[in-house]
This record gives structure tokens, sequence and C-alpha cells, in this order.
């Protein structure tokens, strides 16, 4: 998938639509997937996903460098967040659309993992590290307020949220090398 | 390693996570600039991080065909000339004439009820197969193809033709079926209804005229089809 995603980008600068199409087909379940999460309703999840191909078609150029996957995956949270401010829920999360130094590293993480490897591992942390993990990275919401919302002390939360990422990288390293 | 800065690293894994304020964001961008060991942890756990977005991809859940209809037609009336031909380019058949050659092709005749059955008598074909006519016509050169998710619409002078492969197929009591909508007319109209074969593969012959026809669509219908269409349609493709 990863290995055309810039040839195509380049083909829709030039208002290629085929070339349009071929990203929608590839990139749709991950951007409604990621929506739906965030979102947990359908039609907003699908507004989202429509608006967020029709900003890869009006502006490709916001694309710059490195991985598509993860360019898309942050501009469809930027737009769900969005949704959630509407809702009044307040969040305070920003997300760079271009975070040139993290590029490389994203790549190893969508080029050698499928949806099923990271469920998984997700299954596989406590639930005092998956929880905040998840509300972080699909509620969008930050560590203060899911401190907040839990109750939990703020130190403890960044630390499991450490902890947790750290366990789900050793088990993404083993599902990897399997 | 001292408290504040074991707590610097507990900062750089909420980061990874990108669940920190613009200000604290900002905070602890400028604090990798500066220090190897945070730099290092950080490249350790924003792969993790990222990954996260995976787990959220549902084969199962997918937009509706009629949004990335709506949305291919806003982008095609802004592409570039070369980019939109009237004539697309063939695709390789060998799916689809393998998938024709041992086709269960299932088109259902049998009718709920009889007024339906007097409605939708003259759309609704009786074939068990994939006639020589049907493969003539879908491995004709001259043939316009409109590619569809999950497979292709092709037309050869007055016969319009549906080719898909990778069907789901529908629940218990149901079947899909197409819709047409003539020249000049606001109301899709029913055709045939089918199932896919074993492999998801159906090639279903429309009973149109295909000069007269502008779009066609497939939903989810009892046993028998429908008059209206009782589901969102997973496909919708305007070519007239």
């Amino acid at each position: 998938m990863e290995l055309d995603a810039g040839d195509l980008i380049a083909k829709v600068r030039a208002r290629d639509a085929d070339a349009f199409e071929a990203l929608y087909d590839a990139y749709h379940r991950l951007v409604y997937g990621v929506a739906m999460r965030m979102l947990g309703d359908a039609s907003a999840a699908q507004d989202v996903t429509q608006s967020v191909f029709l900003k890869v078609w009006s502006s490709p150029d916001l694309f710059r460098s490195g991985n598509f996957s993860a360019w898309i995956v942050r501009v469809t949270r930027n737009r769900a967040l969005d949704v959630l401010r509407s809702r009044n829920a307040h969040p305070e999360v920003e997300l760079p659309e271009a975070l040139p130094e993290t590029d490389a590293i994203e790549d190893v993480a969508f080029a050698r993992l499928d949806a099923a490897a990271v469920r998984n591992a997700l299954d596989d942390l406590p639930p005092e590290q998956r929880q905040p993990i998840e509300l972080g990275f699909f509620g969008g919401i930050t560590h203060d307020e899911i401190a907040r919302r839990t109750g939990i002390p703020l130190g403890t939360i960044k630390t499991r949220i450490r902890t947790g990422l750290r366990k789900l990288r050793s088990s993404l390293e083993g599902a990897v090398n399997a | 390693m001292n408290a504040s800065h074991d707590a610097m690293l507990d900062d750089v894994a909420v980061y990874a996570l990108g669940t920190m304020s613009a200000a604290d964001a900002q905070r602890v961008r400028e604090h990798l600039r500066d220090c190897a060991e945070c730099r290092a942890e950080y490249e350790a756990l924003a792969p993790a991080a990222a990954s996260l977005a995976l787990a959220a991809e549902d084969a199962a859940a997918v937009p509706s065909e009629l949004m990335k209809s709506r949305i291919m037609r806003e982008v095609r009336r802004e592409a570039a000339p070369a980019a939109d031909p009237p004539i697309r380019r063939a695709r390789p058949w060998a799916a689809y004439l393998v998938a024709a050659a041992c086709l269960a092709f299932a088109v259902y005749s049998s009718l709920v009820n009889l007024s339906l059955e007097r409605q939708l008598k003259q759309v609704q074909t009786a074939s068990t197969g994939v006639s020589d006519t049907t493969v003539a016509d879908l491995t004709n050169p001259s043939a316009q193809r409109f590619p569809v998710n999950g497979g292709v619409i092709v037309r050869v002078h007055d016969r319009l033709y549906l080719a898909m492969h990778d069907m789901p197929k529908p629940p218990q009591g149901k079947v899909y079926q197409a819709w047409t909508l003539p020249k000049g007319s606001k109301k899709m109209a029913p055709s045939v209804t089918f199932v896919p074969n074993a492999s998801g593969g159906a090639v279903v012959a429309l009973p149109v005229d295909a000069r007269i026809t502008t779009a066609v669509a497939v939903s989810v219908e009892p046993v028998g089809g429908s008059l209206q269409p009782t589901s969102k349609p997973v496909l919708v493709e305007q070519f007239g």
C-alpha cells in the first residue's frame, strides 16, 4: 500500500482522478475506521471521511513527504477533533500535520503491521494502561483531562501511558518478527 | 537519572501518543532537540503510538458507496481532461471470465407476491448461466467499461452488464438487487435480483436499453426484490 502512495499523490497533484480514486480505495477503510472509533457515529464518520479525501484532492501539497498513512491519520484525527470540539467536548489536542522527524519512524509502524496484530497487542495490555492510551488516541483528550476524568493522579497517568507504549512496542516487535 | 528527567521521559511518551496540548507539545519538542536520551525514547515509542490507528481499521466497516460516488463526481468535475477519458481503460478480464465460466449465476425468479411479480416480471431475467453473447460482450475491446468498487459496469451497444467480484454473501433472506436510471428520469427503476457465486463473483445482464440508461445502483433487498430500495445502496455509478 505504502509503496505507491507517493507516486499516486504526485499524480493527484497533476489532477489525475484515477490516481485519487486509487488512493481512496487504498485508504478509506483506515480513515473511516479512525473517524468511527473517535466519534462513534457512522454519519459523522462519513462526513469526516469525505472531508479528509476532498482535502487530499484540493490540497495534495499539504502532504510533503514521508508516510502517507501516518499523514492521513493525522488529518483524520484533526478533523474528528474538530467534530468533538463542536460537540462541546473541548479537546485541546493539536496534531501537527507535518512532522518530518516522525516520518521514518511511522513508516516502520505502518508498513509492517496489520490491524489484527495491533488489536491483539492492545488487548494484551493491562486495562489501567490500555484505558489512558485509547482515551488519549481515540478520545481526543489530553492527559490532564484523562487524569481529571478518571481521578487518577496526572503523574500516574503519564507513567501508565509510557509503560503501556513500551509494552505495546515490545508486543508489536514480536508480531513483526514472528 | 534524576526524578525530574524521568518525568520528562513520561512526557515524551505522552507527546508520542499525541495527547498533549499545543503548549506542552512545544515544550517537549524543544527538549527533544537537545536531549539524546529523550529522543531515543521518542523514537522507540512513536511507532507503537502511530500503529494504534491500525487498530481502528475494520474490514467490515466501510463508508457507503454513495459517499464515494459523491466524492468522485466532484473530483472528476475538476480533474484534468486527460485523466477522465469518456471511455476508461480496460481492466484485466481473466478474473471475470473465470467467474463467468463457473458461475452459479442465480437470478431469483420467485417473487414474494403476485402484485410484485407482475410489476417486476418484465425486468426479471431467468438466466441460470452466462451466455456466449455475454462472454463476447464482456471481452469486446470496444465495450465501454465503467469501473466501480469491486467490479465494473460494461456497456456494449444497447446492452448493459454488471460484473462484480468479491461480493459478500447477502444476509439470510436477502439478495442483491440492481436498479437502473432511465435517461430523463429522477427515479431509479427496479431491476433484477441476484446473489454472487461462492467466490463472490456475479455477472448480471441488466434488462434495459443501455443507450437510454444513465446510472446503475445495487442494494440489499428481501428475497424477491423490492419496488423501492429499502437499504442504502452498496454501489452507485452514474455514467450517462
